[in-house]
């Protein structure tokens, strides 16, 4: 056995205690500072604390076990084992003896050395340590569990701040206390105020613990609007518990009456907000191709925590044009993250919902809060999804509608073909003037059908028929040309609408919406119809039919290729006739008086005290009666910026009529609570007599 | 004739008598009258006359100062002991040794009669002593002004729930921003000087009463200056309005409403065509009849109609305001520009550039609290922009004063007066947008403003908005009798003003037979260098107007008289003894007994 592997094997056990020995040490420590961190910062400061003790006792193990080495092994070897005559240190060595007297003795003392075992060797426990360990341990978990926390157990009296002078057999507060609970569901804790004014969460629990010296007999807290709330004594102290479901004020009155009025205190109800809810995706998404599902997301937050599940409105509409059908569902959510900060995003597959082309999805969450009793429910933005169509194109960013072409016309050159071929085909048998009459009837045709393109074109044409939708158009027909142009006064050098003056212009073709290239196919057919009615009026009807049919595939063409923007325009209506207004019926209509009711300006008692309070002629320096103020505030409580500072100002006003800084202060709540009267007219003085005399001078220049 | 020559005649004339008297008895005296004791009498009696005209008249006391320095207020000791003229300390001036204190300047005066230039050093002097001042050669180096608050100008009356303008001028801090707060402390205005130290600011008044807005000027958020603006809300009688329109229409309702929810009495005349009226109970249109309206708004349909009883009416005192309902046609535009508007413009209609909204915070101090029926309503930058125009025509010209304009510096409205009454033009065409859009306080504004400005003036209390301080005279002006303020100091004016001592800060009131003021006192500590200032114009305005009259000397003092009659006295006390005693007479009773013999 090599000497290192015998220094292993020696030094092994002395390890192993030392190491256990001081985890057996720390571990009543960690456990009392874990007790600790869970009492003073609860269970996450716990999770946080054991491991981080746990790394600093075990380095310190670490450290204490490398005390244990080569020189104290030999040193403790040499000072309980005389047998090994002060030479283990040849034992634990690798290096070769020096001499052969080194080696002999190493062999002596190798053989002695396993008389006795390695465990001997090994540190006794530190049971003294250890037990002192445990007990400091075991204090400090009793110390920390039995630590009393705000809110617990019986409350801490703060010193009173009423600033009251003490006067002899008049009962005085001297220690205060306002304990506050919160509703469960908001998850703040219990919490002991010193000061007797308070912003609490509506709906909290507010229990009173106060002490009065000398000791009162019916001390009672006086609310400034509603019932006074008696103390109960409770061994030196008095209590009192209510619910702030609104906000308050109060003062604590030990004496009953006697002696100095007490200041007054607020209690403020702050209401839980509803949560609000955000759209983390655009209001408008169009779907893209391939696209199986949409994942639409929401972020919802609220004061105290967004409940998890949540419902999702989902609307389909689904079709197009008049044929839309609309489907409305909800569908129950979940969402994820801290209760406060919640996101949705739900999937929805479009198979479920039989959502396909063409159609809308409109979604909207709607998520509550969790407020007991009754949670507060809030719908959210809508989320638009899109599918559009494939067969309609995007419309958007033209101002016009959208018509498919005109097909009365082209079904005429069809019919014109049809009427050549069916002559073609009756040639044989009828008279060849009967021929050239029929033909050129079909010419007469061709010709109307040419004049109705050529104009639609633009062109003028004459004596040619007018457009099928186009009636007889003249100064007796629906609309009005408004008889001779009004000569408006013509200003020398602008510039003059020649046709508004000396004509009326029709809209303009409808064909110049068209693009220049259906323009053209249009003027090419146009042209072969002419060629046809050539030939068709010459007699020729089978030279005219190849004419027709090119004709008929340009304007197939024309149709196929594009579509006509007609540019709407609002109707086109008829200038008035002066001469035939007012010459209708007119049984029962009369001159009519319309009444009319002015406004109520409602702030009259808050007017009346801010003269009453402000330095000018209608100012009352001493006692204002401030009761129709009173009673204002409280029946307008709900319109006024801070009802309650106002009520509490009045109060103040009315204890000390002659405090400047009190008035002052009321005045300037009044200022907040007041309406504006709509601008009321201030009006000029007259002019003095040499005012008067000029202005007469100058007026009489006019 | 000046009563020290006719003095002087009578008492030569007295001494020629009594001259001739002693000669003709010193002649008839013959050997007893003493030559010597004659001409004693006669040397000491034109003596005796001369001193008594000398105590009746003294002459001029000069102690040959003829420059004096006066310590104002702040005189360092560095510029006071420079050496030169005699040194007079003001009460304000420290006290500085070498210097002879005195209560004001008339007393300096008095003890240096022939003083004829003043060299000024310090601040300047006061009110109490720029008169005393007045006729002397006033050398005076201002100093620079404290930074501060230069000039504040309070708005005069201000209607219940009208908006008002505060200016405020500023020395000295360019790069100041100005906060005007309301009674509740909010923040209703700010705003930062232009290159001449102006800023205006604006606020709302609410119900009738006296009201003290805050003015602070801060300079990199630093306090400078902080001072009351006082604002006098007072109420007036209900005006009667009369509304006439050519066609129904909502710019016509609205006005309506607004007009009547603004307290005044509100006849409105509709016309429907075909004698059709609609509207309140008809009223004629006659000059009698219009003598009971305030204020007429007459759109530019009705106006052809009655436009010579309207005129008349206004001549008679009655506000006009002209609007147009939409573009104008050429006849209405050359008799509105008869009337003293001359247009500019391509005609037509206009767009109309509405003033940025407020921010929120400053909107919300400048509305009240809302009601059921007219619930708050702020206009946000996000809002819907009402669809106002304007007529295509800005009134301009010598006679007419702009009133209103838009936010582009086009002129919305103008005046002119017109014999007793004026007459207003409003180009503004379907305001009626502004109050469906939020903007219901700048509708009101601008109606309000054109009303306030037409309407017939009535007599009643107005206030003076001269700024005075406590402890310091000023001067109340406009009386027209004896008045007293707040009851209890009778105020006696001469030429209309009146002085008067305040000693309290507030609101005062003075009341005559048949009129009321309101004034407001400044604490003595306030604005300091507006009071400077003011002091320091007062002292401009003297040195410039009195330097051509330096020369001419001051009306002389007069000296000490008693040491004349003393003098008097004893010549007197010693003629009476040389005509009593013996001295000189020669045994007169010797002879008289010789010749009783």
């Amino acid at each position: 056995m090599s000497g290192d592997a015998l220094f292993a094997l020696w030094i092994a056990p002395a390890r192993r205690r030392s190491f256990a020995n001081m985890l057996a040490l720390a571990l009543p420590l960690i456990l009392a500072l874990a007790v600790i961190g869970w009492r003073w910062g609860g269970f996450v400061a716990a999770i946080l604390v054991v491991p981080v003790s746990l790394a600093v006792a075990l380095a310190v193990a670490r450290q204490r076990m490398a005390r244990f080495d080569r020189p104290w092994l030999i040193r403790s070897l040499d000072t309980t084992r005389p047998e090994l005559e002060d030479s283990s240190a040849l034992l634990f060595t690798d290096e070769a003896p020096a001499s052969p007297l080194q080696s002999l003795q190493r062999r002596r003392i190798a053989a002695r050395l396993d008389q006795g075992a390695p465990q001997d060797l090994a540190p006794a426990w530190s049971s003294r340590l250890l037990f002192l360990s445990s007990l400091f341990a075991a204090g400090l978990i009793a110390a920390a569990l039995l630590w009393p926390r705000a809110g617990e157990g019986p409350p801490i009296l703060a010193p009173s701040s009423e600033g009251l002078p003490a006067r002899p057999g008049i009962p005085r507060l001297v220690g205060q206390n306002l304990r506050i609970i919160p509703p469960a569901y908001t998850g703040l804790p219990v919490r002991d105020s010193a000061s007797l004014d308070a912003r609490v969460p509506q709906g909290s629990q507010l229990e009173w613990t106060l002490r009065f010296n000398p000791q009162a007999s019916t001390p009672k807290l006086l609310m400034l609007a509603g019932q006074p709330l008696a103390l109960h004594p409770d061994g030196a102290n008095w209590i009192a518990s209510r619910t702030a479901d609104v906000a308050f004020l109060y003062r604590v009155d030990p004496a009953a009456g006697r002696g100095a009025t007490p200041p007054l205190h607020r209690v403020d109800a702050i209401a839980d907000a509803p949560p609000q809810v955000k759209a983390l995706t655009d209001s408008l998404t169009m779907v893209k191709p391939g696209q199986r599902s949409w994942l639409p997301a929401f972020a919802a937050t609220d004061d105290y925590g967004v409940a998890a599940n949540a419902r999702l409105r989902v609307t389909l509409a689904i079709g197009e044009g008049e044929n839309v059908t609309f489907s409305e569902r909800e569908i129950p959510v979940s969402g994820s993250g801290p209760a406060r900060d919640r996101r949705f995003t739900p999937r929805l597959d479009f198979s479920t919902f039989g959502f396909a082309a063409g159609g809308d999805m409109v979604v909207q969450l709607i998520v509550r809060d969790n407020r007991a009793p009754n949670p507060q429910e809030v719908r959210g933005p809508s989320l638009i999804l899109r599918w559009a169509s494939p067969k309609q194109p995007e419309s958007s960013g033209l101002t016009g509608m959208v018509n498919t072409t005109l097909p009365a016309y082209f079904r005429s050159q069809r019919q014109i073909i049809i009427d050549i071929e069916k002559l073609l085909k009756e040639k044989r048998g009828i008279a060849p003037d009967r021929t050239l009459a029929r033909s050129a009837s079909i010419g007469g045709d061709q010709q109307i059908l040419r004049g109705r393109y050529s104009q639609f074109l633009g062109g003028e044409n004459e004596g040619a028929p007018e457009l099928p939708t186009a009636e007889a158009h003249g100064d007796g027909d629906g609309h009005d040309h408004g008889g001779p142009p009004v000569a408006a006064p013509n200003v020398f050098g602008e510039k003059e609408d020649v046709l508004a003056e000396f004509g009326h212009p029709h809209d303009e073709s409808p064909a110049s919406s068209l693009d220049p290239e259906t323009r053209a196919i249009l003027k090419q057919a146009v042209d072969e119809m002419w060629q046809s009615e050539r030939e068709l009026k010459t007699g020729h009807p089978d030279a005219a039919l190849p004419y027709a049919y090119k004709a008929l595939r340009f304007i197939k063409e024309v149709q196929q290729a594009t579509r006509i923007f007609l540019s709407r325009v609002g109707p086109e209506l008829p200038p008035i006739d002066a001469s035939r207004r007012m010459t209708g019926k007119r049984e029962g209509l009369a001159s009519r008086q319309l009444e009319i009711t002015p406004i109520e300006q409602q702030d009259g008692p808050a007017a009346a005290a801010w003269r009453a309070l402000g330095d000018g002629p209608d100012a009352i320096r001493g006692q204002i009666d401030l009761a129709p103020l009173d009673g204002w505030v409280r029946t307008n409580a709900t319109r006024l910026p801070d009802a309650l500072a106002l009520s509490g100002a009045i109060d103040v006003v009315r204890q000390d009529p002659g405090c400047t800084a009190c008035r002052a202060k009321l005045r300037a709540l009044l200022w907040a609570a007041m309406e504006r009267p709509s601008g009321h007219l201030a009006r000029r003085r007259p002019a003095d007599a040499a005012g008067a005399r000029y202005l007469d001078r100058i007026g009489g220049a006019q | 004739m000046t009563p020290d020559i006719i003095v002087a005649l009578v008492l030569t004339l007295a001494v020629l008598i009594g001259g001739v008297r002693l000669l003709l008895w010193h002649r008839a005296a013959g050997a007893l009258a003493s030559p010597v004791r004659t001409s004693l009498l006669l040397l000491l009696q034109p003596i005796a006359a001369g001193l008594l005209y000398m105590a009746l008249f003294p002459p001029d006391a000069a102690d040959g100062v003829s420059s004096l320095r006066i310590a104002t207020a702040n005189t360092s000791r560095l510029s006071a002991a420079a050496s030169g003229s005699p040194l007079i300390l003001l009460p304000e001036a420290h006290a500085i040794s070498g210097g002879e204190a005195v209560p004001d300047l008339a007393t300096a005066l008095r003890r240096h009669p022939g003083v004829t230039s003043l060299t000024i050093v310090g601040d300047g002097l006061g009110p109490r002593d720029i008169d005393a001042a007045r006729g002397l050669a006033v050398h005076f180096d201002p100093p620079p002004l404290h930074p501060g608050i230069r000039h504040l100008a309070p708005p005069p009356v201000v209607a219940p729930g009208a908006r008002f303008t505060v200016g405020v001028t500023l020395a000295g801090l360019p790069n100041a921003t100005t906060e005007l707060v309301d009674p509740a402390g909010r923040v209703t205005d700010s705003g930062t000087p232009d290159k001449n130290g102006h800023v205006l600011l604006a606020g709302t008044a609410r119900a009738a009463g006296t009201t003290a807005f805050t003015l602070r000027v801060r300079r990199d958020k630093r306090l400078i200056e902080q001072a009351d603006v006082p604002v006098w809300v007072a109420d007036n009688a209900r005006p009667k309005l009369l509304i006439l329109a050519g066609a129904p229409g909502a710019e016509v309702k609205t006005l309506r409403r607004w007009a009547i929810d603004a307290g005044y009495d509100v006849t409105t005349q509709m016309s429907a065509g075909g004698g059709i009226a609609l509207g309140d109970a008809p009223v004629a249109l006659d000059a009698a009849s219009l003598r009971r309206f305030d204020a007429a708004i007459v759109d530019d349909r009705s106006w052809s109609g009655a436009r010579g009883v309207l005129l008349a009416g206004a001549r008679g005192g009655m506000g006009l305001v002209l609007r147009p309902g939409g573009p104008i046609d050429g006849a209405t535009r050359s008799q509105w520009q008869a009337l003293g508007f001359s247009f500019s413009g391509p005609g037509g209609v206009a767009p109309l550039a509405l003033p940025k909204v407020d921010a929120e915070a400053v909107a919300s101090t400048r509305q009240g609290i809302g009601s059921e029926e007219v619930p708050v309503d702020i206009a946000t930058t996000d809002d819907y922009l009402p669809d106002i125009s304007r007529l295509g025509l800005t009134p301009g010209g010598y006679d007419a004063v702009p009133l209103l304009r838009d936010a582009g510096g086009a002129t919305l409205g103008a005046w002119r007066a017109l014999g007793a009454g004026r007459v207003a033009l409003f180009t503004g065409i379907d305001s009626y947008g502004l109050t469906l859009t939020g903007r219901r306080d700048l509708y009101g504004d601008w109606w309000s403003a054109l009303l306030d400005t037409v309407a017939r003036p009535v007599p009643g209390s107005r206030v003076l908005t001269d700024t005075g301080w406590v402890g310091e005279r000023m001067t109340l002006c406009g009386l027209t009798g004896k008045a007293q303020v707040d009851g209890r100091v009778r105020v006696l004016p001469v030429n209309g003003c009146g002085g008067y001592w305040p000693t309290q800060a507030g609101w005062h009131m003075l009341r005559s037979k048949d009129a009321a003021s309101a004034f407001y006192v400044q604490p003595a500590d306030a604005l300091p260098t507006m009071r400077a200032a003011r002091d320091r114009q007062a002292m401009a305005l003297l040195s410039a107007a009195e330097v051509q009259q330096a020369s001419a000397a001051l009306p002389g003092q007069s000296g000490t008289p008693w040491i004349w009659w003393l003098g008097w006295l004893g010549v007197s006390a010693l003629l009476w003894w040389l005509e009593r005693s013996r001295l000189g007479r020669h045994s007169a009773p010797a002879k008289t007994l010789q010749s009783a013999m």
